[in-house]
């Protein structure tokens, strides 16, 4: 697809983010121009585990998780693979996260939430693991399934997969033991 | 058409694959059923170079996989995006259970042998001996030493790789080089054949080229790409479409025809032979009639099994062979699922080049005489395990999130080990299929039902295996050590067999010695069925070598005029 319409698209609606021209869109499977819809997440919803997804695989020296489009393959990864009892608890806790949000900043709605606001949320619950009710047990736990989804979303990354991690489709050979700088550079294989 | 053959083979998989070699190699012509599709090795291999970005989710098992596939998803592994293709569709291939059964397969050319885990162990004399001595359904009708020279053919001819430990229990075998075990591997190694005087920690025995070349279609060393069940396009691994079909093939003397059903066997009970069999073509349902001297019996156990109680006369009013009683009785399988996981540290530094398909084997060292002689449960068990980096490491957790969590997952995970535990079913009676005659599928063929379970002896088994990992892990140094015994289903060890015990009494068996049916001389059966017992190795070898064995004894009783 057209790049500036691929790079038009990563910016709306998301606050102050600064988007590089990268060879990442050649490794996107070609979209329709229309904004994504999401099958699985409400719009509003969507919106929040994109920008969450960001805070937690922010754009560094290596494209972040919304120019990876990690949260549209979140969507429907939940989706097409899990069972109708793990969606129902991930809408259960998501909510209950949204809860803890809205007591704790204000009743402001969600998406009004700032990038420092989902941040602190983010530290209280996957850095200094600050759990002190039930309500916000379900809350931590929906982070740390997005964080899971995350990484599964990162490591199956076609771009990140052949060009980030160590890409070796036929190794060839089998050494047991050897140095990880030797090896790959110290980078993990992509490949299981 | 042809109808009329020396020799009918039903079935393509592992020990078909084997019958139709040797039986072509003979210059016998033989017709080769097998009633799923035709798949061409590598032609038809569409998923073999696939990366798990190829598809939308993943190389994972979806939801629509598990719609039509509801029973091989229950192995949460066989049957993903890449090798779904290879697995019967439920809903078109229907069974049902009295108690729960994973009835693991697929039907196409080369069956099972496409798809297994390539683990390639002897049966001992612990094995042969064990009904005998402690007084268990009914004696083996062979030793090893009947056997050992077809293990030794067939390893030869099919190449596994692995290390000789002279251990009377672990035999010797004709062995390509071992896969080098990884650092953390060798960690568990040192230590456990260090600390422990009763066991030892060994690579796994598989049947992967690992020097040099094999008989077959171009079957050369493995280049450890380890996604062996999609259909290698380097034959390294053993599978009939690589190496067995294409022996008999190159003969001249192989009719391959696929999308034949086997419906029976026919007998004639004037000749008092078998005389051929009746075919269902699977996609037109047209019937066609086939005759032979010899038949070879290679549908696997349930398969075979299945086939001969269709096979209904005069003569065998409970089906082909079965006056003991005994067809669809003696169902085994190998109970797994439980063991241990654990992290090796202090080797951070250290990483591995190529995806070997396997790790370490710790033979059986449970009631093998001595010490080593339980009071709560007789037989034994293995463990297969390994040892890898793909996870998420414990520091890249503690980071949280962020930039910095970000680069850490770009780095190795810690060292996580596993072993996990196989062990053996005892022969129960009771524990059978049998087919429910008014409840036929789209073939009008009656559904298998399956009324097994494992007991006492098997539960004792397991609480054993499960500390002895622990206590591996421990002597190993190993830190987070999580033990596990999952539920699991008779079946899900995809090795079911015993439904068409051999023995010497046609009383109590319904094969003899040379894998004849006792009544039926010129049918032999050598897939699993024939299992008088599951030992606890991994069983594929042992159904090959009884294969290539039952076919010179085949060749020697027609050249008698025996058959």
């Amino acid at each position: 697809m057209d790049r500036r319409k691929a790079l038009g698209n990563i910016g709306k609606g998301i606050g102050t983010i600064i988007v590089t021209p990268s060879i990442v869109s050649i490794f996107q499977r070609c979209q329709s121009s229309k904004t994504f819809n999401p099958t699985f997440f409400i719009a509003e919803d969507f919106n929040l585990i994109s920008r969450l997804m960001e805070i937690i695989i922010p754009k560094t020296d290596i494209p972040g998780a919304i120019e990876l489009k990690l949260p549209e393959f979140v969507d429907n990864y939940i989706d097409a693979v899990w069972d109708k009892k793990s969606k129902e608890n991930i809408n259960k806790s998501l909510k209950l996260f949204k809860d803890v949000a809205k007591t704790k900043f204000g009743q402001k709605p969600t998406r009004d939430l700032t990038f420092d606001e989902l941040d602190k949320l983010l530290d209280k619950f996957l850095k200094s693991k600050d759990i002190n009710s039930d309500e916000e047990k379900f809350a931590a736990s929906f982070t740390t399934d997005l964080r899971n989804l995350t990484i599964n979303a990162f490591r199956t990354n076609e771009y990140i997969g052949e060009n980030i991690l160590a890409y070796q489709p036929v190794p060839g050979r089998n050494v047991g033991c050897v140095d990880l700088d030797e090896a790959t550079g110290g980078k993990a294989w992509s490949l299981q | 058409m042809e109808t009329e053959f020396d020799a009918i083979v039903i079935g393509t998989g592992i020990s078909g694959g084997w019958a139709a070699k040797e039986l072509c190699e003979k210059g016998l012509k033989t017709l080769v059923l097998e009633r799923g599709r035709m798949i061409k090795h590598i032609e038809d291999y569409t998923t073999m170079n696939d990366d798990p970005w190829d598809y939308k989710n993943g190389d994972v098992i979806t939801q629509e996989i598990k719609r039509v596939q509801p029973k091989q998803s229950r192995t949460d592994y066989v049957n993903s995006e890449s090798t779904k293709h290879f697995f019967v569709n439920d809903l078109e291939h229907p069974y049902k259970e009295e108690k729960p059964f994973n009835w693991i397969r697929g039907y196409h050319v080369g069956g099972r042998s496409l798809l297994w885990a390539r683990h390639t162990y002897r049966l001992t004399d612990f094995d042969f001996n064990a009904n005998l001595k402690e007084g268990i359904a009914i004696d083996w009708p062979i030793r090893y030493k009947d056997i050992a020279p077809w293990y030794d053919y067939v390893e030869r001819y099919i190449g596994v790789s692995g290390k000789n430990e002279n251990l009377p229990h672990f035999p010797n075998g004709i062995y390509l080089k071992p896969m080098e075990l990884n650092c953390a591997e060798e960690v568990l190694q040192k230590k456990v054949n260090n600390s422990f005087d009763d066991r030892i920690v060994s690579n796994a025995r598989i049947a992967h080229i690992t020097e040099g070349t094999k008989p077959g279609l171009g079957r050369v060393s493995c280049q450890y790409r380890n996604r062996c069940r999609r259909g290698c396009p380097y034959g390294a691994y053993f599978s009939s479409n690589s190496s067995t079909l294409p022996a008999a093939e190159l003969t001249g003397n192989m009719t391959l025809k696929p999308n034949s059903l086997v419906h029976e066997i026919i007998y004639d009970k004037n000749l008092r032979k078998a005389t051929g069999v009746r075919v269902i073509d699977s996609n037109t349902k047209e019937v066609f009639d086939y005759k032979a001297k010899v038949i070879f019996l290679c549908a696997s156990t349930v398969g075979s099994t299945s086939i001969l109680m269709q096979s209904i006369s005069e003569r065998f009013p409970n089906g082909m062979g079965n006056d003991s009683g005994e067809l669809g009785h003696n169902l085994m399988d190998h109970h797994f699922q439980v063991g241990a996981d654990a992290i090796i540290e202090g080797i951070e530094e250290k990483y591995y080049i190529g995806r070997k398909p396997a790790g370490f084997y710790i033979p059986r060292f449970r009631n093998v005489g001595g010490d080593s002689n339980q009071k709560n449960y007789t037989r034994g068990y293995g463990y297969q395990g390994d040892a890898s980096r793909g996870g998420v490491s414990k520091n890249a957790l503690e980071l949280g999130y962020g930039s910095d969590f970000k680069r850490s997952i770009t780095k190795p995970g810690d060292w996580s080990i596993g072993m996990q535990a196989f062990g053996e079913i005892l022969p129960y009676h009771e524990n059978k299929m049998y087919l429910d005659q008014d409840d036929k599928d789209s073939w009008g063929l009656p559904k298998v039902v399956f009324d097994a379970e494992i007991k006492e002896n098997e539960l004792n088994m397991r609480k054993d295996m499960m500390q002895q990992a622990i206590e591996m892990f421990e002597a190993a140094g190993a830190k987070e050590i999580v033990p596990y015994d999952k539920k699991y289903i008779f079946g899900n060890g995809i090795h079911e067999m015993g439904t068409a015990r051999m023995g010497d009494n046609p009383k109590n068996s319904v094969l003899n010695k040379h894998n004849q049916i006792h009544a039926v001389k010129n049918v032999y059966v050598t897939d699993g069925s024939c299992m008088t017992s599951s030992g606890n190795a991994n069983p594929s070898l042992t159904y090959m070598a009884l294969t290539a064995r039952a076919v010179k004894h085949a060749i020697q009783e027609l050249n008698k005029k025996n058959l």
